[in-house]
């Protein structure tokens, strides 16, 4: 007996304590926030319990708690699973929520409703938690729907503007396509296994069938923005920067990594699923960073780098590495959550301006944030022994090592040295040279309030690869020996990037700027995918709908065919016979010839 | 016109009648014949306007040339049988022609020409006479040789008459000429069941001559002639309003009236016989004769035309004009339904 299972319940208890108290009068107060913010960190330190004891005696717990509703012989219970991946998770978020809303406290500060913006995180933190640590389907959809709507709730959160409640609207359509994904599994796993238990779900599985995985992937592709559903992630960017940070980069986006990730016992025995995974991750991950060269709005940069750092995890899946990808996840949050910290100081600073082309020399003026921030770059390009290191190197040792998709290698090593590419992009036009914002700038950066979550998680970026990957236990037999070659392929690879990024800027600062060539355009507008699918598809979907619909079916089938046609053919048969001349001749003529044909027909027929 | 020569008129016209159903003569049906057509010919023209005339004149010309055709016709069956008895027929030809006269006698399809043109130009009364009157003698000759009359002819004849007397009254307004086309279609169905059952006829016959009475009588009423006048009966007398839509819809054949009745008959009759598509399509059909009787009714009792304010007041005169027999008449051809056994056993 321990205290194992109080710790967990105990944490979820503690977090929806300040959503009971917003009925009362201390909502309205100027200590709410800080009371949402102590509790997030509080329920961090809690967590930590739970996880030692995981580390250090490998205990894992299923807590079942309260036995919902039995429809015939599908039992539906509130269970918690707690294992290696929801207890290294539950740490890292609560961390990464806590620095973000100390910061949210000094960037959204001058906000009226800024106590229900806490309120709409803290909803968000409680999903993402049912999430991760769901033991049934039924469960981790509550968590999963929640994430969604509390995204759509924060990405909207400036509704005056137009263009947030499209961007919010698309980030819904798009997540909605993915849940057919996952309704479509649901709905399998409930006719073959009668389950939705996890459990249950990996012993019965014996042909490891393509269903559901095929639906798993769809769901994943949804959520995570892999290509084809991926342009709801840089138009998610019109939400405030503490939800960027924490939604879009760390927590949000990778429910459907983490869900595919939970599925692994199904996916290692999938050759086929396992191949389309790595494709789709392959083909995300190049494009995005492609995308990603050419953007001039600094948060649009850093949610492509988070969409391609996604192709990287489902990369990871698709060699048949979940843990790998997991450790990535937790490692990513970190350095992401970081630089859209850091983002969000240099935009308040600079009096809300997001255009990269119009920031510049912030190296002397912000130096704490420029320390950040390029800590931040190299650790997302995976410089040796910080964060990113940890994870990627070992992504990409995986993924040269291993008998795979020649094509899908390629494209990831390019993406890799299209990191370093951007990320010097980044920091060499915020930062370096000549200021070029207008002269009349109040900056600073003396808060408390900004500074301490950047330093946690700047510690974080540096330490935390370090500490996570020595105390995780290792699920899988470690690659100890490979040629030199494929060892320093990543760090090549980023090095290559990085020299070239030099290169170009400086032998191309002095030129005047060209017209945009193709390729660029190409790149700034995303691959021309949102102008042609967010028109041409709904246009043709509806001009059909109208034809068949409307036209055939109402108009045609329903009222012209019989209706219609019965009543002008009895209009044209009154008229013909109602229609006399009233010529007794005619009439008579009429009985002449009636009466020879009957006769004749009737006589000589017989 | 003279009290005199009317109370000859139509004693003559009802001694033509009755001469023709009971003799056993084939020359003096057809004397009685002759004597019917000479005799409403000048209550025709009671009031000899030039439409009278022209209607006078149009019956006599097919009347004559059926009657003519008829004494071939008995030529004929004399050669054959070398009888003057009236019974079946003995000869294929001259059972066709005895058809087609008598058909042309009554107004079936395609002999239909002259009815509606003739009851248009006669007064109502007159053509309550012509229309209900004249069919008895041509029907009591035609249930006497119905054994040897040909099938597919008088099929044919009877479902065109339906079709025909359907169609051709939705395209109308006078009252008169409505009542010719629902003549001719209810000729249709009395003829469709004379070779299975001629009692049935008898029966049809006689529900319909006591419909068309009602009818001509509420119609006489207020001397309309037309659907507009029709239309303002509310105002003068309310209650003809509802006895109007009633007695149409019976003549529709609408259950639980008594219109009913012979067209159930006739179906069942029909399907005894083993012949489903005819009553069907004679079922259907029916529905064009309903439509126009509903669109009658509609503009008589379930709504109000616009008119001026004026044309809602009229003045109210005590009414002058005899309504005989207008309320048995009304019961009669409402609420027959109940009693049906009892028809069936009587004829």
């Amino acid at each position: 007996m321990n205290l194992f299972t109080s710790s967990i319940l105990l944490t979820l208890f503690m977090l929806t304590t300040p959503i009971m108290a917003s009925s009362t009068n201390f909502y309205k107060s100027n200590k709410y926030q800080h009371y949402v913010k102590n509790m997030t960190l509080l329920a961090f330190i809690i967590s930590l319990i739970p996880t030692t004891m995981f580390i250090h005696t490998n205990q894992e717990t299923l807590i079942s708690n309260w036995h919902w509703i039995t429809i015939h012989t599908l039992k539906l219970s509130l269970s918690f699973k707690m294992d290696y991946f929801s207890l290294m998770f539950m740490p890292v978020a609560l961390f990464i929520t806590w620095s973000i809303m100390e910061f949210s406290i000094w960037y959204m500060h001058s906000d009226p409703n800024i106590n229900q913006f806490f309120k709409y995180l803290l909803i968000f933190l409680i999903t993402m938690l049912i999430l991760t640590t769901a033991n049934n389907l039924f469960q981790l959809f509550i968590g999963w729907e929640g994430v969604g709507i509390m995204s759509f709730l924060l990405i909207g959160w400036w509704f005056g503007r137009s263009d947030a409640n499209t961007a919010a609207l698309q980030a819904i359509l798009y997540n909605r396509i993915g849940d057919i994904g996952f309704l479509l599994s649901m709905t399998w796993f409930l006719s073959n296994m009668n389950t939705w238990d996890l459990q249950q779900i990996f012993m019965l599985d014996q042909n490891s069938s393509n269903i559901p995985l095929m639906g798993l992937t769809l769901a994943a592709a949804g959520k995570s923005a892999q290509f084809g559903l991926h342009p709801w992630l840089p138009s998610a960017m019109e939400g405030p920067t503490p939800v960027s940070a924490l939604l879009h980069s760390s927590t949000m986006v990778v429910a459907g990594i983490f869900l595919l990730i939970r599925f692994y016992p199904l996916m290692e025995n999938n050759k086929p699923v396992q191949t389309m995974v790595l494709s789709l991750g392959a083909l995300t991950t190049l494009f995005t960073a492609i995308c990603a060269l050419t953007q001039n709005d600094i948060k649009k940069i850093i949610a492509f780098s988070t969409s391609s750092q996604l192709g990287l995890m489902m990369v990871t899946i698709g060699l048949n590495q979940p843990h790998l990808a997991f450790l990535h996840i937790c490692t990513h949050a970190f350095f992401k959550a970081m630089l859209f910290l850091c983002s969000g100081s240099i935009i308040h600073n600079l009096n809300n301006e997001q255009d990269i082309r119009k920031m510049g020399g912030l190296y002397k003026i912000l130096p704490f944030t420029t320390t950040a921030l390029i800590t931040g770059c190299l650790a997302l390009t995976g410089m040796p022994f910080l964060t990113g290191f940890y994870s990627k190197d070992l992504i990409i040792e995986a993924a040269t090592s291993s008998y795979t998709n020649a094509w899908a290698l390629l494209l990831t090593l390019i993406a890799t040295s299209l990191t370093a590419i951007y990320s010097t992009r980044i920091i060499s036009l915020t930062l370096l040279e000549q200021p070029r914002f207008p002269p009349l700038m109040s900056i600073n950066e003396t808060n408390p309030l900004l500074i301490n979550p950047i330093k946690r998680l700047l510690i974080g970026s540096i330490f935390a690869g370090f500490i996570l990957s020595n105390n995780m236990p290792p699920m899988t037999t470690p690659l100890m020996t490979m040629p030199l070659h494929l060892k320093l392929t990543a760090l090549m690879m980023t090095i290559l990037g990085f020299i070239l990024a030099f290169e170009i800027n400086t032998y191309s600062k002095n030129l005047k700027y060209p017209h945009p060539s193709n390729a660029t355009n190409f790149s700034t507008l995303l691959g021309y995918f949102p102008t042609i699918m967010h028109r041409l598809p709904p246009h043709l979907v509806l001009t059909m709908s109208q034809k068949l619909a409307t036209s055939m079916l109402d108009l045609t089938w329903t009222e012209a065919i019989l209706p219609k046609t019965t009543a002008y053919i009895q209009l044209k048969a009154s008229l013909l016979t109602s229609n006399q001349k009233g010529l007794i001749k005619l009439y008579f003529l009429s009985f002449l010839i009636t009466m020879t044909l009957t006769l004749l027909s009737f006589n000589y027929l017989e | 016109m003279n009290p005199f020569i009317s109370i000859m008129l139509l004693s003559t016209l009802v001694l033509s009648t009755m001469i023709v159903t009971i003799s056993s003569h084939w020359l003096f049906a057809w004397i009685g014949l002759e004597m019917n057509m000479m005799a409403i010919i000048p209550i025709m023209m009671k009031k000899p306007t030039p439409r009278a005339t022209e209607a006078s004149t149009k019956y006599f010309l097919t009347q004559a040339t059926a009657s003519a055709l008829l004494m071939l016709a008995i030529i004929i069956n004399l050669m054959y049988s070398s009888q003057w008895t009236i019974m079946k027929l003995f000869n294929p030809t001259a059972s066709i022609l005895m058809t087609m006269a008598l058909a042309i006698k009554l107004g079936l399809a395609p002999f239909h020409f002259w009815v509606p043109e003739v009851t248009q130009g006669i007064p109502l009364t007159t053509g309550l006479i012509l229309l209900t009157w004249q069919k008895l003698a041509p029907i009591s000759i035609l249930y006497q040789i119905s054994p040897s009359i040909n099938l597919h002819l008088m099929i044919t004849m009877s479902f065109l008459s339906i079709l025909i007397g359907g169609w051709g009254g939705l395209n109308q307004t006078q009252l008169r000429k409505i009542m010719a086309y629902s003549s001719i279609a209810h000729m249709g169905w009395m003829t469709t069941i004379l070779l299975y059952n001629p009692s049935l006829t008898m029966l049809n016959l006689l529900i319909y001559i006591i419909m068309t009475f009602t009818m001509f009588t509420l119609l006489a009423q207020n001397s309309t002639t037309t659907t507009l006048l029709l239309s303002q009966t509310w105002n003068t007398m309310p209650i003809m309003t509802t006895f109007t839509m009633l007695t149409l819809l019976s003549m529709g054949g609408l259950p639980p009236l008594t219109g009913f009745m012979p067209k159930w008959m006739i179906i069942q009759e029909l399907t005894k016989n083993e012949s489903l598509l005819l009553p069907t399509l004679m079922a259907i059909t029916a529905l064009l004769n309903l439509y126009f009787y509903m669109r009658l009714a509609y503009s008589t009792a379930l709504t109000l035309f616009p008119s001026t304010n004026n044309m809602k007041m009229k003045w109210q005169f005590y009414p002058t004009k005899q309504m005989t027999l207008l309320p048995t008449a009304i019961v009669l051809s409402t609420m027959l339904l109940p009693l049906t056994p009892m028809f069936f056993i009587l004829l």
